[in-house]
């Protein structure tokens, strides 16, 4: 009882300043928040190398990176070099699939200007937002996240005062004030869809953890820095009504000759439902990400 | 810090609206400094922290709500997740599964369903673990039953 795994050796361990003074004598002397504060500091140290968004670069930098590499990656880089122009890399903090979508998404707006869809997102959102009121979240715990993003949205249309350019929005999504906020908005988003519709949800949830919807929610949508799945973005496009094409680059082939990159595209579930006219005018997906074991950047389309 | 002070001044006026739908909690914000709160709250029933008071000291960092608050117990306890010396409490909403959903009255809820639903495969306090995963649920109880009785009730006479 006496001695608590011998932290007291030295019998200053009763202050509390002296455990974040502590000396790396022994691990066993680590206390959680010494640990917080090395996951930080390597959080920092990686900042410094990938901004959360990083400029366009053009696709033979992703050839560059595996130059030495499986012939197979390398094939297939050449494959999505026919069809793609520029990479838009994103930092690998496991924020990077929302990051992307947050920058591809308001970069879309910016550049078409298409009103209709900001007025069709904005009415999404505003169902997200009841979602999560009906799931019994405190207004003040979402609500600055979604003023945020709004904000975004309606700055990426010219011609008001608070109108901004292509360079600002980089920066934005640069500055972790700006971009740590919207990407915990579409969280907020991704979540409340979950839990929503968790009985279509449950299964694949089932499938990637032994816990219920609502502690997958909890443990691996909501906090920061947890890494999205298919589910993920099957809830965010549903919710948003926006489709997002994902390439695939890894490793698989088929013996039947050509290699090809595979794509899936995510289409909202409700869009086919909702509008019997849309069949005829399906979309590519605007947004556009590649996918590579753990990590999503930004395509742009040739 | 902007958007921090914003929104624990929101979480202040929540708490004024709340102190009657949650007796068990007194959330306080220091008068100075409304980065740092403290709240007592009461042991829960049927636990051998019945009875007892426990006082929490709450730090807010800049970056909240994006990141947790850092929470400890003033008061000492015996039990396997909050450190017995330093009062630090190994609870995954306050390090990895921190999200803004969480608010300070919340994560005061969150401590008490912990006092009550201790988790001894994870301990931060060995020998009250130990206690529990051999089996000695008596054993645990009366230890923590006698620091409650020593640091978290009022002395008698």
């Amino acid at each position: 009882m006496q001695n608590q795994e011998n932290l007291d050796a030295d019998g200053k361990a009763e202050s509390v300043i002296s455990i974040q003074t502590s000396e790396y004598d022994s691990w066993g002397n680590l206390g959680d928040d010494d640990i917080m504060l090395q996951k930080s500091a390597i959080f920092v140290q990686e900042a410094e190398k990938v901004p959360f968004v990083g400029d366009k670069e053009p696709l033979s930098s992703l050839e560059a990176e595996y130059k030495s590499g499986s012939p197979i990656l390398l094939e297939k880089i050449k494959v999505l070099s026919g069809q793609y122009a520029a990479i838009r890399r994103t930092r690998g903090d496991g924020n990077c699939f929302f990051r992307s979508f947050m920058f591809s998404y308001l970069e879309h707006i910016l550049e078409s200007q298409d009103k209709t869809e900001v007025d069709r997102i904005k009415t999404n959102v505003e169902n997200c937002r009841k979602t999560l009121r009906s799931l019994g979240y405190t207004e003040f715990t979402f609500e600055d996240f979604f003023a945020l993003f709004l904000e975004q949205l309606e700055s990426a249309l010219q011609g008001n005062e608070s109108s901004i350019s292509h360079e600002e929005l980089v920066i934005r999504s640069r500055d972790q004030s700006i971009s740590d906020y919207v990407v915990m908005f579409f969280r907020f988003v991704t979540s409340g869809e979950i839990q929503k519709r968790s009985e279509f949800f449950e299964p694949f949830i089932m499938g990637l953890t032994n816990g219920t919807v609502d502690q997958f929610c909890k443990t691996a949508v909501e906090p920061m820095g947890e890494e999205s799945d298919h589910v993920h973005i099957i809830a965010l496009s549903d919710a948003l009504g926006v489709p997002i094409r994902v390439l695939y680059l890894d490793r698989s082939s088929c013996d039947s000759g050509g290699l090809s990159v595979n794509h899936h595209d995510f289409v909202p579930a409700t869009t086919e439902v909702a509008s019997g006219s849309a069949a005829s005018e399906i979309k590519i997906p605007f947004i556009t990400l590649l996918y590579r074991p753990g990590h999503y950047d930004i395509l742009y389309p040739k | 810090m902007q958007a921090s002070r914003a929104r624990l001044f929101k979480e202040y006026k929540e708490v004024q609206r709340e102190k009657v739908a949650d007796p068990d909690i007194q959330l306080v914000c220091d008068d100075s400094n409304i980065f740092k709160w403290t709240a007592l709250i009461k042991g829960p029933s049927e636990t051998p922290f019945e009875g007892g008071v426990f006082q929490l000291a709450f730090a807010v960092p800049e970056q909240y709500p994006l990141q947790p608050p850092q929470v400890r117990f003033l008061t000492k306890i015996f039990h396997p997740n909050v450190h017995f010396k330093t009062g630090e409490i190994c609870l995954d909403i306050l390090k990895n599964a921190w999200s803004p959903a969480w608010t300070l009255q919340s994560v005061c809820r969150a401590i008490i369903a912990l006092m009550a639903h201790p988790e001894p495969d994870s301990p931060l306090n060995c020998d009250s673990g130990n206690l529990l995963r051999s089996g000695d649920a008596r054993g645990y109880q009366s230890m923590a039953r006698m620091y409650t009785r020593l640091a978290a009730m009022p002395k008698k006479g």
